[in-house]
C-alpha cells in the first residue's frame, strides 16, 4: 500500500537508477561517491537521495550566477566561460577553479587535481 | 579516459540540462559545452562533499556515510544554505520512512491476526470479547 502525500515520491523512488521522482539517478550518484576516495566504504541508503537534492541546489546556484555573467556580456546563451567566471567570482566554488580553467585539457586537469588532492592533508 | 567513460562517470547531461533550464528564463539557451562543464562541476561537487563527510566518519570510527554526515560536510565546506534545506529534506525523508515501516508493521500484524490459525476443533477464536468480526477490510483468503 502506498501512502499518498508530498513525500510519496521518496518512498517509491528507490535506488533503481531511473530518474523517477528524483531528478538525478541515485545509482550514478552512489558510484561517484564511492570513487571519491579509498575511505568511502559504506554509504547509507539515504545519502544518494540527499545528494540528489544537494546537486539540484548546486546546479541552480551555479546556473544563476553564470547567467548573470552572460547577461553582463549581453548574451542570452550560457557558455562555459560564464560558468568559469561564476566559479572564480564565488568563494565556495574555489574547489572548481582548476576544473574550469583547464576545461579544454582533460589530461592537464587530472594531473593538477592529483597534486592538489595530495596537498589537502 | 574516453568520451563514453567520461559520460558514465558523470551525471546524465539531459538531467543536468533540465535542471539548468528550469532556473533560466524561457528564452535562454545553454551551449553544449556549458552543459558538459556543469556535468563535470557536479561530479566534482559530489566527490568534494563526500570526501569531507567520509573523513569525519573515519575520524569517528564509523563505516557508513549517512545523511547527517552529508549535511555536516555541506555546512563545513561553506554551503550553509544548502545544509539547512537538506536538513529539512532529510528529516521529512526519515519521517516518511518511519511511517512506511509502521504501516508495514500494521499490515503484517493484521494478517497474523486473521490468518485463521485456529484449528478445526477450536470453533471459537482465542481472542477476547473486544475483538470484532473481520470487517470488509480483511483480505486474507
Amino acid at each position: 500500500m502506498r501512502q499518498a502525500g508530498a513525500y510519496s515520491g521518496l518512498l517509491c523512488g528507490g535506488v533503481s537508477g531511473r530518474t523517477g521522482p528524483h531528478s538525478l539517478p541515485l545509482a550514478r550518484i552512489k558510484k561517484i561517491m564511492k570513487k571519491s576516495g579509498e575511505d568511502v566504504k559504506m554509504i547509507s541508503g539515504e545519502a544518494p537521495i540527499i545528494f540528489s537534492k544537494a546537486c539540484e541546489l548546486f546546479i541552480q546556484e551555479l546556473t544563476r550566477r553564470s547567467w548573470i555573467m552572460a547577461i553582463q556580456g549581453k548574451r542570452r546563451t550560457l557558455h562555459k566561460e560564464d560558468l568559469a567566471s561564476a566559479v572564480i567570482a564565488t568563494d565556495i566554488f574555489d574547489f572548481l577553479i582548476t576544473l574550469v580553467s583547464n576545461s579544454d585539457s582533460h589530461e592537464t586537469t587530472s594531473a593538477i587535481m592529483e597534486v592538489e588532492t595530495v596537498d589537502f592533508s | 579516459m574516453d568520451q563514453q567513460e567520461e559520460q558514465d562517470r558523470a551525471l546524465p547531461i539531459a538531467n543536468v540540462g533540465r535542471i539548468m533550464k528550469q532556473i533560466l528564463p524561457p528564452s535562454a539557451k545553454i551551449s553544449k559545452e556549458g552543459k558538459q562543464l556543469m556535468q563535470e562541476c557536479v561530479t566534482e561537487f559530489i566527490s568534494f562533499v563526500t570526501s569531507e563527510a567520509s573523513d569525519k566518519c573515519h575520524k569517528e570510527n564509523r563505516k557508513t556515510v549517512n545523511g547527517d554526515d552529508i549535511c555536516w560536510a555541506l555546512s563545513s565546506l561553506g554551503f550553509d544554505n544548502y545544509a539547512e534545506a537538506i536538513g529539512r529534506y532529510l528529516h521529512k525523508y526519515r519521517q516518511a520512512e518511519r511511517e512506511k515501516i509502521n504501516q508495514h508493521k500494521l499490515e503484517t500484524t493484521k494478517l497474523q491476526y486473521y490468518d485463521g490459525s485456529a484449528t478445526e476443533t477450536e470453533k471459537q477464536p482465542r481472542v477476547t470479547d473486544k475483538v470484532e468480526n473481520p470487517s470488509t477490510t480483511n483480505q486474507s483468503g
